[in-house]
């Protein structure tokens, strides 16, 4: 038993020599454990508001009454923008939805009994989860202004005064008339009395209901007025190519370890080569890699599952600048890890919470709105804005040019970070 | 060839090489003999550009010694040899002679021709096409010194060439550094074997923790600083060790007094060199 022990307590008391092994075994987990915590505990306050661009054709006191609902009901962060305006931020991944307030729906909340009230959506296609809440937050926004209609006697009046009128006007008086307008009548009195009563809302619910859904929403996609998705592959493999990226650079990071550990970097380096000749030549491999299987998986995409650019020069220039970015990074991360083991964790260590950061594996609504920010800092989300930019959001060259300076911008700062520390490691 | 002048070089608050000067001389194996941590793969990197001198000057080829291995483009006249197996295993061994000459400028008719020489040269033609991590461990020390020669270098800087391998590989690699002597290329060769120094080197610098102890032929610091042999006789049941440097006069005396049943007499070596200058063993 004593070797057993001593034994182990060698393997401990060697992991806490190797300062990297002791780094992902000790404090690696405790950073994902924080980085999970600050998100589940934003998610069990409910999810950071969702950006949403609101349209509001109709600008009357009824639809203004539902926005001021809409924006004191929480969840939804709204911006109030021409048509235009907002499909374009939608098209560009800044706002998840479009809701729309159509001509008449404000005279349509206010006299529910004649007209469903009705909103349209246009959905980011990668944001149908943010869609869903916004659909939930907009029909508990219209029941409660339905509530405060049948609570309120006096709008409730005027909508029945101005329904018998056009009863009065456009039928003959008959003895089905009567009726009906016994029972609009009888409804003026339910609101009065709901109002004498004080009835709370769910109460007001309980006599007023049978009423239906109180609000009637429309959804379409972006790609429907304007390029989109043209299927789901389109939003998928953008996210392929993103691993590819990934996979690619941590392989190559470890290549570097890997020559020095079996002694070939010395080799390398006492040839007639530079440090520089160096360099260029694991940037190029790793940009060549990762430029052939990036282009290689998205011929794939085009050819079997449908997907069509809306632009192939942006796309290969959305392709180069990624790549370059990506060799940058290979760089930077190649010469952190002295082992092949440590090279990888490093690899691996930051790709994921970059890749979560960055909205590649959790969408960036359901983060706090300090971890959306924070996720800017991730090359992740800059090439999938290129990548999605080329292939589906349309992009112009004018809008190309910020995530791929970005990228280009990272790249550089990087592939300098790990030429200099490599020149410092090699002597 | 290659001289060191006044080098020394620290890491931390270690002296690895402390005011370190030779000069190496036409066509000769100048070995660099001291135990571990003596400063000899420290000297090597630095002669060939790995590591830069912390004082002195490292300098190479010509009679004004006036290429600073530092200089990538003066590398082209150095081969070196790692003490660590260095190769790319998953490729074969031509195509590593392949890559390396590459590197070196080879290109064509030129580079197949080296690399048929470095194969034959290893006696690894048979086998030029498997994976090197299919080979043994005496067949990789091989190709890892014919990789340094593919380029067919003036200096060859070979490191520790035989640690770790059976003896039988190691008298092969000794004729194949026998045959670079002969070939006419000036080796330096490092090793805390005295045997192989002895057997190699034209001459030898003595290292110890840094400094160079002694240089000179193999004979000359034997007869500087080797001492007199010793000499173990048995007489009867009785056994007694004398030192001398005659030993058969020595013997004869003894013969004079009582009948000597068996000796042994041992020549001052290098260990007993390395033992007189530092106070320690070689392999200590």
């Amino acid at each position: 038993m004593s070797k057993i022990v001593a034994m182990a307590a060698k393997d401990i008391w060697i992991l806490f020599r190797d300062k990297l092994g002791f780094f992902f075994t000790v404090f690696f987990p405790l950073m994902m454990a924080i980085f999970f915590g600050a998100m589940f505990a934003n998610l069990s306050r409910g999810p950071a508001n969702i950006p949403v661009a609101l349209v509001d054709e109709d600008r009357t006191a009824g639809s203004e009454r539902f926005v001021t609902r809409l924006e004191a009901a929480g969840g939804l962060e709204l911006e109030q923008l021409p048509r235009e305006q907002a499909l374009e931020q939608v098209r560009r991944g800044q706002t998840a939805v479009m809701v729309t307030l159509s001509p008449g729906f404000g005279a349509a909340m206010d006299n529910p009994f004649q007209t469903t009230p009705r909103v349209e959506l246009a959905v980011d296609p990668t944001q149908f989860a943010a869609a869903g809440m916004t659909r939930g937050i907009l029909l508990e926004t219209a029941g409660a202004e339905l509530q405060a209609l049948m609570a309120d006697s006096a709008r409730i009046q005027a909508t029945n005064d101005r329904n018998r009128r056009l009863i009065e006007q456009f039928t003959p008086p008959s003895a089905a008339r009567d009726d009906f307008l016994t029972f609009i009548e009888l409804s003026s009195r339910v609101s009065t009395l709901v109002e004498q009563l004080g009835l709370d809302g769910n109460a007001t619910n309980a006599v007023t209901g049978g009423f239906g859904p109180p609000l009637e929403i429309g959804q379409t996609e972006v790609q429907a007025e304007r390029r989109g998705p043209t299927n789901s592959y389109a939003s998928s493999f953008p996210q392929a190519m993103l691993w590819v990226l990934i996979g690619g650079s941590v392989s190559f990071s470890m290549s570097i370890a890997i020559e020095r550990s079996r002694g070939t970097l010395m080799r390398l380096l006492v040839s007639p080569i530079t440090t520089r000749h160096l360099l260029a030549a694991k940037g190029l491999a790793c940009l060549t890699t990762t430029l052939v299987t990036s282009t290689a998986l998205i011929t794939l995409g085009i050819t079997v599952f449908r997907v069509k650019p809306t632009s192939y020069p942006l796309l290969a220039l959305a392709l180069l600048c990624a790549s370059i970015c990506f060799c940058g990074i290979m760089m930077a991360l190649s010469v952190i890890g002295k082992t092949e083991q440590a090279a990888a964790g490093v690899g691996w260590g930051l790709a994921l919470p970059f890749s979560m950061l960055g909205g590649g594996m959790v969408p960036l609504f359901l983060m706090p709105e300090w971890m959306q920010r924070l996720g800017n800092i991730s090359p992740m989300k800059w090439t999938l804005m290129a990548y999605e930019g080329a292939i589906w959001r349309g992009f112009t060259l004018t809008e190309m040019l910020l995530p791929c300076a970005v990228l280009l911008t990272i790249g550089v700062v990087a592939f300098a970070i790990g030429a200099r520390n490599l020149r410092w490691h090699t002597g | 060839m290659l001289l060191f002048d006044h080098v020394s070089k620290s890491f931390g608050d270690l002296r690895a090489v402390d005011d370190l000067s030779f000069e190496l001389e036409a066509g000769e194996v100048f070995g660099l003999l001291g135990p571990n941590g003596a400063g000899k793969t420290t000297a090597i990197n630095m002669a060939v550009g790995l590591l830069e001198p912390d004082e002195g000057v490292v300098r190479f080829a010509g009679e004004t010694f006036d290429r600073d291995p530092r200089e990538a483009e003066n590398r082209q006249a150095l081969g070196l040899a790692p003490q660590s197996i260095a190769l790319y295993e998953e490729m074969s061994s031509a195509d590593n002679l392949r890559f390396f000459g590459r590197l070196h400028g080879l290109k064509g008719p030129d580079l197949e021709e080296r690399v048929a020489a470095c194969l034959d040269f290893a006696d690894l033609t048979d086998v030029r096409k498997k994976s090197v991590s299919k080979y043994s461990g005496g067949m990789k020390r091989r190709l890892n010194l014919a990789v340094a020669i593919i380029h067919d270098p003036d200096l060859v800087l070979l490191d520790e060439p035989t640690v770790g391998v059976d003896p039988q590989s190691r008298n092969a690699i000794f004729d194949r550094v026998e045959q670079l002597r002969d070939d006419g290329k000036q080796i330096v060769y490092t090793t805390h074997y005295m045997e192989e120094a002895q057997r190699l080197c034209d001459r030898v610098a003595i290292m110890d923790r840094g400094r160079l102890m002694a240089l000179d032929t193999v004979r000359a610091l034997i007869e500087a600083y080797g001492g007199p042999g010793k000499l173990a006789v048995r007489t009867g049941d009785k056994e007694s060790i004398h030192d001398t440097t005659d030993p058969l006069g020595t013997l004869a005396q003894l013969q004079e007094r009582e009948t000597v049943e068996h000796f042994q007499y041992r020549p001052p070596d290098l260990e007993t060199v390395f033992l007189n200058l530092t106070g320690r063993a070689l392999r200590d």
